[in-house]
Formats: structure tokens, sequence, C-alpha cells
């Protein structure tokens, strides 16, 4: 590596130096207690996959260009240079790390080991050799945001065909509109997938309720936040931001996006609306009674998988819960404490790089499939796209024989009058 | 197979989770040569706006989007 090279990702590094941060670097006292947190070294069984043998890989370079005694005595110190090699084992250390963060919950000194990772991708994309495919998907939100203009009407167009699907599962009044889009003055700007599946149940949830919603034009994932770019992460995010602003809404209610609900509610800064997870919404609705549902809809034993970006890392736990008690007499708890539950596997993008993960994904999240099939149930509800598609991957792998729903559509499906 | 487009390959994204139908586009249109086109089949709503914005930043063109009840059919040329 030249000298230019590193010195340009030094000063990356030197950008993810906050307090924190040092003092997630500085902390470590190797007790060992989050050996057994992580669901990789759990199903696999290897050092490099220990949490805190992930945090070294990041701390021996800080050692190496940050701290005193390592520029002296680099053996002392166990620092390490800045190489190709270096990168290799970034790389290797951040996409088989999910950002659970059930390493921290474990670690006496609450060191966050998804943030450590977060220098070791922005060094991956210093050096370009982040996964290309995340960045592509980054910059198509970016892209999106930017010319609007040009895509807004297939995409109205696409809307109005699926407000047929919507309408079989609640039945409005004549004259209105079963997914409004772009409504100045909304109470709620309902942030979906692309998916109709992410669209239809929740149309017909939030018509259910009466509620004064519309549909945001862009897709709520963030892919920035998984490729670890803070630039794109806030370009993203600011779409929606200025959609919210420019309609007035009061609410932003991300669907069930573990990524997308976290960095709109932990990184929006202080906004004119307030922002909800999909579930929270669902919970109040029945709460007040704006919903009801009927719980012979729902057959056999149900456990739910909280998504680590929204229950341990956001605090929504009690409100799928709520839920829950309303959809079902046969609910079975993953674990006794939620935020100690297992990652399905899928987290930080390792979903989104699809195939290439596939085998690893199956593999380090082996401790998953034994904490569902421990529960008998045959219903695995989620609220999350990501846990969706990872506990599917590993319902077909292992054969676990349960039903992957998300919850949100559970509701839709239980409607009554 | 719309008349005028020869298709050398066509790819079944339908009803796939977020980000499958992108992810599998990029890798699916690297399958062909470059000036030959795919057909990727969809069922989202949001990849009338997703595929545009894709092929923008990966430099590759739609010729041609076609919408029959919930299924999208858009028609990519290999640029790049
Ligand atoms: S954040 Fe999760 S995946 Fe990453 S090291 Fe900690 S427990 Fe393992
Ligand atoms: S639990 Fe915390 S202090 Fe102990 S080894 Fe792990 S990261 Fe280090």
């Amino acid at each position: 590596m030249d000298k230019k090279t590193r010195d340009d990702l030094l000063k990356l590094f030197q950008s993810k130096l906050n307090e924190a941060m040092r003092f997630y670097l500085e902390t470590c006292t190797r007790c060992g207690v989050c050996t057994e947190a992580c669901h990789v070294h759990a199903s696999m069984g290897q050092v490099r996959y220990i949490a805190a043998y992930r945090s070294e890989i990041v701390r021996r370079l800080y050692k190496k260009y940050f701290k005193g005694r390592g520029k002296f005595w680099p053996s002392v110190g166990e620092a390490k240079e800045l190489s190709e090699i270096a990168l290799d084992e970034l790389f290797d250390a951040a996409y088989s790390c999910t950002g659970c963060r059930r390493c921290m919950v474990y670690c006496p000194f609450g060191i966050d080991t998804q943030q450590l990772m977060s220098i070791a991708k922005l060094l991956l994309i210093g050096a370009n050799t982040e996964p290309e495919i995340l960045t592509l998907l980054a910059d198509t939100s970016i892209e999106k945001g930017k010319s609007l203009e040009l895509f807004k009407e297939g995409f109205l167009e696409g809307i109005k065909r699926l407000e047929a699907d919507v309408l079989e599962k609640w039945q409005t009044e004549a004259g209105t509109t079963a997914i409004p889009v772009d409504v100045e003055g909304a109470d709620l700007l309902y942030v979906a997938l692309a998916g109709a599946h992410s669209i239809i149940p929740a149309a017909a949830v939030f018509n259910a309720a009466g509620e004064n919603w519309a549909l945001s034009f862009f897709e709520a994932v963030n892919f920035g936040a998984f490729v670890g770019d803070p630039t794109k992460t806030k370009l993203i995010l600011d779409r929606i931001v200025n959609e919210a602003k420019r309609l007035k809404i009061k609410e932003v209610c991300i669907c069930e996006c573990g990524t997308a609900y976290r960095v709109m509610k932990q990184l929006a800064g202080k906004q004119p609306f307030k922002v909800s997870a999909i579930t929270e919404v669902h919970a109040r609705y029945l709460k007040e009674g704006r919903i009801k549902v009927d719980k012979s809809k729902l057959n056999g034993a149900v456990t739910y998988h909280d998504p680590c970006q929204i229950a341990r890392n956001a605090g929504v736990i009690d409100e799928p819960r709520y839920i829950l008690q309303h959809l079902t007499d046969n609910f079975r708890e993953l674990t006794d404490d939620p935020r100690y539950n297992w990652c399905c596997g899928g987290g930080g993008g390792l979903v989104a790089m699809g195939e290439d993960t596939l085998d690893f994904r199956m593999k380090s999240s082996k401790v998953k499939v034994d904490q569902v099939k421990a529960t008998g149930a045959n219903i695995l509800a989620t609220a999350c796209e990501n846990c969706h598609t990872q506990l599917s991957n590993l319902n077909d792998h292992y054969d676990m024989g349960v039903n992957v729903q998300f919850l949100s559509s559970l509701v839709a499906d239980a409607l009554v009058r | 197979m719309s008349d005028e487009i020869q298709v050398i390959k066509v790819f079944d994204l339908k009803g796939l989770a977020c980000p499958m139908p992108v992810v599998k586009v990029s890798k699916g249109i690297k399958e062909v040569e470059v000036g030959q086109v795919i057909e990727a089949q969809t069922t989202d709503p949001g990849s009338l706006s997703d595929f545009p914005a894709w092929a923008k930043t990966s430099g590759n063109e739609i010729v041609k989007t076609e919408q029959e009840d919930k299924l999208i059919k858009f028609y990519i040329k290999r640029l790049v």
C-alpha cells in the first residue's frame, strides 16, 4: 500500500474517533464475556468470530497510528501496520458481523462492536474494497432522490394497480383512494419497501383505522448504513425527511425494515414529525380501538423473532407482544428476555449481498434454528424484511417446517369490522 | 417477449424480497454481452422507480417497460 493511500485511510479512521469510539478502543480487558454472545461464534466456533477478536483487528491499527505506545513499541502494543492484508482482515471481521449488538449487552463495559466495525467498513470504502453491490444499491437510492420527477409517473401507475388487492383486504367507502400518495397535510407518511407485500397489508390496516395517511415515493431501507458510508446514509435519509416536511407530515411510519427504522429514529435529528415503526402504530390502533382483529384467523402456535435493530437496538419490544396477544392464545417466546435474542444472522448487509453470503449465513445461524425449533411453534412471525428473508432461507435450508410471516400481514389478515 | 426487441435472457424476479430484484438484475446483466438485452420480470411496484434509477447508476439502458396487470417487464440493454 502506498503512503498516500495509507494516509487517506488514516484520515478516515481519524474521522470516526469520537469520545465513545476511543472508549471502545481503549477499554477491552479481554475478559471473554462476549465470546459466546455472538451467534457466528456460537454456531461456527472459530476464534475470528469472537466479538472481541473482531474489535482487536481495528484496535491494533488504532494502537499503531493513534496511540503513543504502539508508535514506539509496536510489538508490546500489538500494533499492526495498515496494509492490504490488514484490509482483508477488516473485510472478514466487518462482513461476518451483522451489527446485532448482542455482544454489547453482555460486555461489562458496553463495548459496541458494531460501531468498531463501522471504522472497518469506512476504511474498506476508502480503499474501494467494500462489497460493490451495497454501494450500487446506495447510489441507486440516491439517484432516485435526485431524479424523482423522471420516475414518479411509472411508480404511481404501479401503485394504482395494487388498489384492488388492498380493497380485497379492507373495503373502503366509494370515492376514497386505497393507496394515497403525495398528500399534503396527511397525518402519517408510510415509508414502505419496493415489494407489494410491504404495501398492500399496511394500506389495508391504515384504511381500517381511518388513518389520514400517504405512501412515500421512497423506499425505507438505507443501503448507505449497510455499507457504512455516513454521507450516503444521510443523503438517503434526507429524501424521506424532505418529503415528510414538504407534505407537513406529523408522523413518519417505517415499514418492517429494522435498519430503516433505526436510522430514521436515531440519525434524523430533531424534526417536526415523530418517527414510529409500523409495529408501534398497529399496537396503538389496537389500544385505541381503531382496529379490531379476530383471534380465530390464526391457527397454531406462534413465536416472534425480535429484529435486532427494532428491539434490542431501538426498544420496540412490548408492542409486538401486545399485538400478538390480540392475534393468538398460543404465543411462545423464543427467549426469556428479548434483549438477549439471537440475531437471525442476516443483518449488516449480508442478506442484501444475496447468494454470495448464503452459505455463511446458513452456517453462522445454527443457534437461531435451534432456538426456533425449541419453541415447537409452527408460525414464525417477525417485523423486518431482512430477518424475514434470512429466516425463510434458514427454514428452507434446515427444513424447519415453520411458516415465516410478517407481523403486519398477520394483523391485516385478522382484521374484522 | 416483446416483438421488436431480441431478448437474450429472461430473469424471473417476481415476488422477491427487497433488494433482490436489483441485486439479481445487477448480476444478470453481466451474463450477457455489451449491446445485448435482458428481460427482467417483477411484481414490485417500487421497481418502477428502482430499476430506472439503477440503470442510470450502473450505466445501462432500459429500452422498454411494459405493465400487464401486476406484472412489470423491463427490457434492459447492457451498455457497460
Ligand atoms: S454485533 Fe452481533 S454479529 Fe457482530 S460481533 Fe457482536 S454479536 Fe457478533
Ligand atoms: S466482553 Fe467486552 S471487555 Fe470483555 S472481551 Fe468482550 S469486548 Fe472485551
